[in-house]
């Protein structure tokens, strides 16, 4: 009888240990919860650029459709020729430019579908505070076109950010330590790790002059490299208000160095 | 270390959530919600196909299936209790631990859960009365009244069930006026209940509840099989487990049906939770369920083709079964070959696209949807092999009827597989239409070829009776396997419909604000559900043993009156 008894709960713990197993082996991904973004005196364009790349990313929900390109356009890279959307959002309705264009698409979606697309997208204000859309209108527009929201836009006029009232951004100089603070491991590989969605930086300076870095990392649109078009747009062009001139200097320095 | 300009907002809290020690508050809620409703189900369940194998015991004459049907409901009255403990277990840590998303829910249903409770008293009531009544009203009109009360149960049961469906689907699709600015009171109760989620919901559970009920009963039997001590008693546990299983698969079957319903109306309601479920947070989940039914497909046909050797005439069938695993594993593979998911950047960029090259081919819907109704397809394919092994039919139109039977599901496979592959030729939109193709012509085989073997087999001669009991003790195991995995199925299934909310507690409603308003990722989700499943079968195998007590203690009594009789 215990025989039977130990065989049977073997059996019933084995198979729930195989299905955790599984729930276990597979990504985990969490659900976010909105946070509150606490802009006060730091309103920059970085900084909502920032914030609303956290939100697209997670709790807004965004990746879910824009990300795959088959529910709705693909937002962060080319969509029909026409470049990521913030080179596009200024010539998707006449009349609207960018901004307003965006800040429709967030609140009233009905009102504008893109061609080939259902209307499936749900007003935002019922998910998300006022001041996260903006925050994500700004990182949208991040993608391939100029940042033009404004204090105003978010409702903390006469808070614009001042340098000095300005959280401290990292004051290090160590390019490695660079790399890492501003993301750019997230694209670039180094020491032959990472992924390929940007150009590696291994041989990055026997490929290109230090001229071209310098560009490259204030202007990533100037020129697009061989064999990634697919992501061109990509790359934040933020890192000009990000980087201080030594850290700018030091980032050169060191991938121009990398032969 | 968070973000300068990124603070988790200073949600006022103050008094809208309890604490638990060690385990914290959602997760006392979650393991007393989840094994609450797997008693729940259970006892929704077992009363269903209780009343009906009474039925066939009534109109056959066969005490066979009364005594089957009485055993079923001596279930029902341990595990009753149980249900309701863990309901009232459920009730405290909510208000205890919510109290502010409790006087919400009560703002809006406070007359809805005094009649609830209510009907749970009757409910009880008409359950003693049934079991306790078995023997008194045994023949002629009695047992009619009976029968009666045994739908009685049955109704009453599935208003209670209906109007905690209500609760909890408002909670997933509120009605389109309410906002957070609405006071409950101002929030009208049938408008609340009747909301786009509750109907699919209900009728998902029905059908639900009498799978889960079935495949609990036939582990019931599959234990009593092993512990019996008579060939008298392995007989009878050995046809009690395979009429569990008949019940379970063949209301399984039908199940994804029902989800599929349930899924359309969640994309009407808001198609960010559509998305969310399918293809955002959650579109790993779908790969384990699919790992979970192709266990649940393996175990019921080995169950039958193990079954099959104690049939006389069931060899000629038998080499067909190896060609059957195959097709069922590579149906299984494709179904759970990942397609849609959230991917990183640099999983995209791993996979050189949104998809990957290859797998992309087999993920998508056309491939699944085809290797699905495959799998229901040789699913049937087995029962109707069971079904016809000792049976030599006698019609004249025998031959006729079998060469039908075949072209129907050579018909049925070919319009699968037509849609399947037609469906990489066309658009989206054009594509999902064509599942309804195949379902129905699943469905339509499935029908049409059972009321052929009907009719097929009247009269038909006996190649030997069925040898009840021979059965080999591992297809006893693949009981366990069917009840253990269908009950972890409950709780995932659970945690999607209830974790789609994500951080709501009323959908766009009421907000999550405590520290557990993210809902977590599938590994302690895992463990949750586990946990919940241990518990669950814990209790229930102590409820089964106090039953065997209880049988034991009947039967000893029994004698003792015949002798003093």
């Amino acid at each position: 009888m215990w025989k039977t008894n130990l065989k049977v709960l073997a059996v019933a713990l084995a198979v729930i240990g195989f299905y955790t197993l599984i729930a276990h082996a597979i990504p985990q991904l969490e659900s976010e919860v909105p946070e509150s973004l606490d802009l006060g005196a730091n309103l920059t364009p970085e900084a909502l650029v920032a914030a609303g790349e956290r939100v697209y990313n997670g709790a807004g929900g965004c990746t879910a459709c824009h990300g795959l390109g088959t529910r709705a356009p693909n937002l962060i890279t080319d969509h029909a020729g026409q470049g990521s959307i913030g080179a596009r959002c200024g010539s998707r309705e006449p009349g609207k430019d960018c901004k307003a264009y965006l800040w429709e698409s967030l609140t009233e979606p009905g009102k504008f579908t893109v061609p080939g697309f259902a209307n499936i997208m749900p007003d935002m204000r019922r998910q998300l505070p006022e001041d996260q859309l903006w925050a994500v209108l700004a990182y949208l527009q991040s993608q391939g076109g100029e940042v033009t929201v404004t204090a105003e836009d978010v409702g903390f006029a006469g808070s614009a950010a001042s340098a000095a009232a300005a959280p401290a951004r990292s004051a290090t100089t160590d390019p490695r330590q660079l790399l890492t603070e501003n993301a750019c491991l997230g694209c670039h590989a180094i020491d032959g790790q990472g992924p390929p969605i940007g150009p590696s930086f291994d041989g990055i300076g026997r490929r290109i002059t230090a001229e071209r870095i310098r560009r490259a990392i204030l202007d990533p649109n100037a020129d697009t490299a061989q064999g990634f078009a697919q992501f061109a747009g990509t790359m934040p062009q933020t890192f000009g208000q990000q980087l201080s001139a030594a850290q700018l200097e030091s980032l050169v320095t060191f991938l121009a160095g990398r032969r | 270390m968070p973000e300068p300009f990124l603070l988790q907002a200073a949600a006022d809290t103050a008094g809208a959530y309890g604490q638990f020690p060690a385990i914290g508050g959602r997760a006392a809620v979650w393991i007393a919600a989840e094994v609450h409703l797997m008693f729940a189900a259970f006892v929704l369940g077992v009363p269903m196909f209780a009343v009906i194998t009474e039925l066939i015991g009534i109109v056959g004459k066969d005490t066979k299936y009364d005594k089957l049907s009485k055993e079923f409901t001596r279930l029902l009255v341990f595990a009753y209790s149980a249900t309701a403990l863990w309901g009232g277990l459920l009730l405290f840590l909510i208000t205890t631990l919510y109290p502010r998303f409790w006087s919400h829910m009560a703002g809006i249903f406070h007359l809805s859960m005094w009649i609830y409770a209510g009907l749970f008293f009757v409910e009880s009531f008409t359950l003693y009365l049934y079991y306790y009544g078995w023997d008194r009203w045994h023949a002629g009109r009695a047992k009619w009244g009976h029968w009666g009360l045994g739908l009685l149960l049955n109704v009453w049961g599935t208003i209670v069930m209906f109007i905690a469906n209500g609760w909890l689907t408002y909670m997933m699709s509120p009605p389109a006026g309410v906002t957070a600015e609405t006071l409950p009171s101002e929030v009208h109760l049938w408008n609340a209940l009747a909301n786009a989620t509750w109907m699919p919901i209900n009728i998902h559970r029905l059908i639900a509840n009498a799978v889960f009920g079935g495949s609990i009963v036939a582990a019931y039997a599959a234990y009593r099989f092993l512990s019996a001590k008579t060939d008298e008693e392995r007989a009878h546990y050995d046809w009690m487990g395979y009429v569990g299983n008949f019940i379970a698969i063949s209301t399984f079957i039908v199940l994804p049906f029902a989800g599929y319903y349930l899924g359309r109306e969640i994309y009407e309601y808001n198609q960010q939770m559509g998305i969310t479920m399918m293809g955002g947070f959650m579109s790993w989940l779908w790969i384990v369920q699919a790992v979970l039914i192709g266990v649940l497909f393996l175990a019921a046909n080995y169950y039958l083709w193990i079954g099959m050797g104690r049939i006389p005439g069931a060899e000629r069938f038998m080499p067909y079964t190896r060609w059957m695993l195959l097709l069922l594993v590579v149906c299984w593979i494709v179904w759970g070959t990942p397609h849609t998911m959230i991917a990183t950047r640099q999983e995209q960029a791993a996979m050189g696209g949104a998809h990957h090259p290859f797998l992309n081919m087999l993920g998508v819907m056309s491939a699944k949807n085809t290797a699905v109704n495959l799998m229901i397809l040789t699913t049937f394919l087995s029962f109707l092999m069971y079904r016809r092994a000792n049976k030599r039919p006698v019609v004249t139109w025998a031959r006729t009827g079998t060469i039908v039977q075949a072209t129907i599901f050579a018909l049925a496979a070919g319009v699968v597989l037509f849609y399947g592959v037609y469906g990489y030729f066309v658009e989206a939109i054009v594509r999902i239409g064509f599942s309804v193709y195949q379902v129905l012509a699943v469905l339509f085989c499935i029908l049409s070829v059972t009321v052929i073997d009907v009719f097929l087999g009247r009269k038909a001669e006996s190649r030997g009776a069925i040898r009840w009991g021979e059965m080999p003790e591992r297809s006893q195991y693949a009981l366990f396997v069917l009840a253990v995995t269908f009950t972890w199925l409950m709780g995932l299934m659970g945690f999607a419909r209830s974790g789609i909310r994500q951080h709501w507690h009323v959908w766009e409603v009421m907000r999550d604000t405590s520290q557990y308003a993210a809902t977590p990722a599938l590994g302690y989700a895992a463990n949750m559900i586990s946990t919940c499943v241990l518990i669950f079968l814990s209790l229930v195998a102590f409820i089964f043993w106090l039953g065997g007590l209880a049988e034991r203690a009947i039967q000893k009594a029994a004698p003792a009156t015949a002798r003093r009789a």
